[in-house]
């Protein structure tokens, strides 16, 4: 391949939530250049949010996303109770931590079984994995509507959910309302411990590489809203400070901006981050099934391992969940009071993708002013696209089809929002004209 | 004679807050008060913002299935009636607006694979022409109400094996 390039083009990736591309530049069988393109169009929810109460504002940027929308409510809300001084009840902070146990077992299980599953058992998509492995997708279906229902109670529906407000909630469960999630939440920690035994026999391509892993971390609880901001370099802030260590950059071929860290590095968030970082907080069956695994290392060091840690976060989801709902009291009421007061609210909260940072500035009428979100796919572009450039050498010498198919799997391993949408695959090859070839 | 078990289950898709995406929670809004008992004790409704496969799989034996939702892909305000083991397989841009966990096709071929076949059933879209959150409906999805009420009931009614109104 000496004195040629190579232009791999995957028109629409497949099996990501929205629309994006991948580019490949290879050059006497170098990557020059990998680039996840995002052009699905920008949807300007922090220009949506100016002039908005706090309360409209947990509302709408519910609606950023169908998949994890528990996420951007948790972040904003905490931002706006830090900036006000709002002390909510332990039993709210409870009801909290189940709605985003709901979302992450929701999200890790569609993600698992049918978005990712296929990749590792060599089909197109979920619904011929179904026709083969009928048990294996109605195990991973029953999983995700257990998170569901979590989610519809707590939040009125299960997607874009209303039922969060600054202070506590617009309304709480009784606990006989809980107490009958049970028997389905049983049922999903059985399947959340067998699912960590499927995911620890697919096979995972062999790729290690030293990423610089970022999360929440809290020594008491396993990061979902609290905890400072940590590294395996060494970083340690308050969550309010992400500005001082991150920021984010336009790069042409994106419409997401792309976060890097202070030195300008890429960084990965997500489930494979947090079971490197909080490990020691996970949930005691969780961290069993970690152990027995023997995964740890292979999960910091093998992107296509996130599979495993995902299947980790869901007996931990399900089995904290199990735990919140027995100890559960409702809070005297629904929320406490609150006043709006001008400044800067800022939060981050763990996001089933990774660390979901929001800034708000609040002006003296009360109302948004400015807004910044910082979603976990746009900080995990950089570090996508690194292992890509590191990764595609190694399937050069393929087929194309079985080529593009490790680098799309490669990318579904950090389970990407890029909105809420899936589309479908069209794959075209270059050929530049001056020693570039293209491989029909 | 009381039916102990729903013959049709009504599947409505689509949140209200979202424009013409709200079209079929207003047709089946004003649809169900009309119905009469005998009618309405065979029929299940169930909201689904999201069209997820496990509301196709569960439906029982004998139990028959209408998904009522906004489509893109026709003209605003018009109405299409397709059997559910089609919508899957149309390839002429028709796509219904409230799926999107998973693309539509998807959401039946895993239902059809996990339950064995899809319930017999139909699915009733109107055109959409406008989205966004906040939005109301469009003047085209307005007009397009009567005959969305019009197709919705139709299909329950065939399902139900009720008498037409």
């Amino acid at each position: 391949m000496h004195g040629t390039d190579l232009r791999f083009q995957v028109q629409n990736l497949t099996r990501v939530e929205g629309e994006g591309s991948l580019h490949l530049l290879v050059s006497d069988g170098e990557v020059a250049e990998a680039r996840l393109q995002i052009f699905e169009a920008p949807r300007y929810f922090e220009a949506l949010v100016v002039g908005r109460s706090p309360d409209e504002v947990i509302d709408i940027v519910a609606r950023i996303c169908g998949i994890c929308p528990v996420a951007y409510q948790m972040s904003a809300v905490h931002a706006f109770e830090d900036l006000f001084g709002t002390e909510v009840e332990p039993a709210t902070n409870a009801l909290r931590r189940l709605f985003y146990c709901g979302e992450w077992i929701e999200s890790h299980a569609l993600h698992v079984y049918l978005l990712h599953a296929p990749d590792f058992l060599g089909y197109p998509s979920a619904v011929e994995l179904a026709r083969d492995h009928r048990q294996l997708v109605a195990d991973g279906l029953q999983l995700k509507k257990a998170g569901n229902q979590l989610v519809s109670l707590l939040g009125g529906r299960p997607i874009h959910p209303v039922g969060v407000r600054v202070g506590g909630w617009s309304r709480i469960p009784r606990r006989a309302e809980l107490a009958a999630l049970r028997p389905a939440l049983e049922e999903a920690l059985r399947l959340a411990r067998a699912t960590v035994d499927v995911a620890l026999g697919l096979a995972a391509p062999d790729f290690e590489r030293e990423p610089r892993l970022v999360a929440l971390h809290d020594p008491h609880e396993y990061p979902m809203n609290h905890g400072r901001i940590v590294s395996n370099d060494g970083l340690a802030l308050p969550v309010q400070q992400w500005g001082d260590a991150f920021h984010e950059i336009q790069v042409p071929w994106s419409n997401a901006l792309q976060a890097r860290g202070a030195d300008d590095l890429p960084y990965l968030l997500g489930p494979a981050a947090r079971i490197v970082l909080d490990h020691d907080q996970l949930h005691p069956l969780a961290r069993e099934a970690l152990v027995a695994s023997g995964a740890l290392e292979s999960i910091r060091r093998n992107p296509y391992r996130s599979i495993v840690a995902r299947a980790i976060e869901l007996v931990h989801a399900t089995a904290e969940a199990l735990d919140i709902i027995d100890a559960y009291r409702p809070p005297e009421a629904p929320a406490v009071p609150w006043t709006a007061r001008p400044g800067v609210a800022a939060w981050a909260t763990e996001a089933p993708r990774g660390l979901l940072f929001h800034r708000y500035e609040i002006g003296a009428d009360g109302l948004v002013a400015a807004a910044t979100i910082v979603p976990p796919t746009s900080q995990n572009q950089a570090a996508i696209e690194a292992d890509l450039a590191t990764f595609a050498p190694r399937v050069l010498d393929l087929p194309m089809d079985a080529a593009t198919h490790r680098l799309e799997q490669l990318i579904r391993s950090y389970d990407p929002c890029i909105s809420c949408a899936t589309h479908f695959l069209d794959l075209s090859v270059e050929q530049a004209s001056h020693g570039m070839e293209a491989r029909p | 004679m009381t039916s102990q078990i729903p013959r049709v289950r009504l599947l409505v898709c689509g949140t209200a807050e979202r424009g013409d995406d709200g079209a079929a929670l207003a047709a089946v809004a004003h649809l169900l008060p009309r119905l009469e008992p005998c009618v309405l004790e065979q029929l299940e409704v169930r909201r689904c913002p999201q069209l997820d496969a496990t509301d196709l799989i569960d439906v029982a034996a004998g139990e028959a299935c209408v998904v009522v939702d906004t489509v893109v892909g026709i003209e605003p305000g018009s109405v299409v009636v397709i059997p559910l083991d089609e919508l899957a397989a149309r390839s002429d841009g028709l796509t219904p607006r409230s799926s999107h966990a998973l693309p539509i096709c998807h959401v039946l071929g895993v239902a059809e694979a996990v339950r064995g076949q899809l319930p017999a059933g139909a699915f009733v879209g109107i055109g959409g022409k406008w989205f966004g959150y906040g939005k109301l409906q469009s003047r085209a999805a307005r007009n397009g109400l009567p005959e969305m009420e019009r197709a919705t009931e139709d299909q329950i009614r065939r399902l139900a094996g009720a008498p037409v109104a």
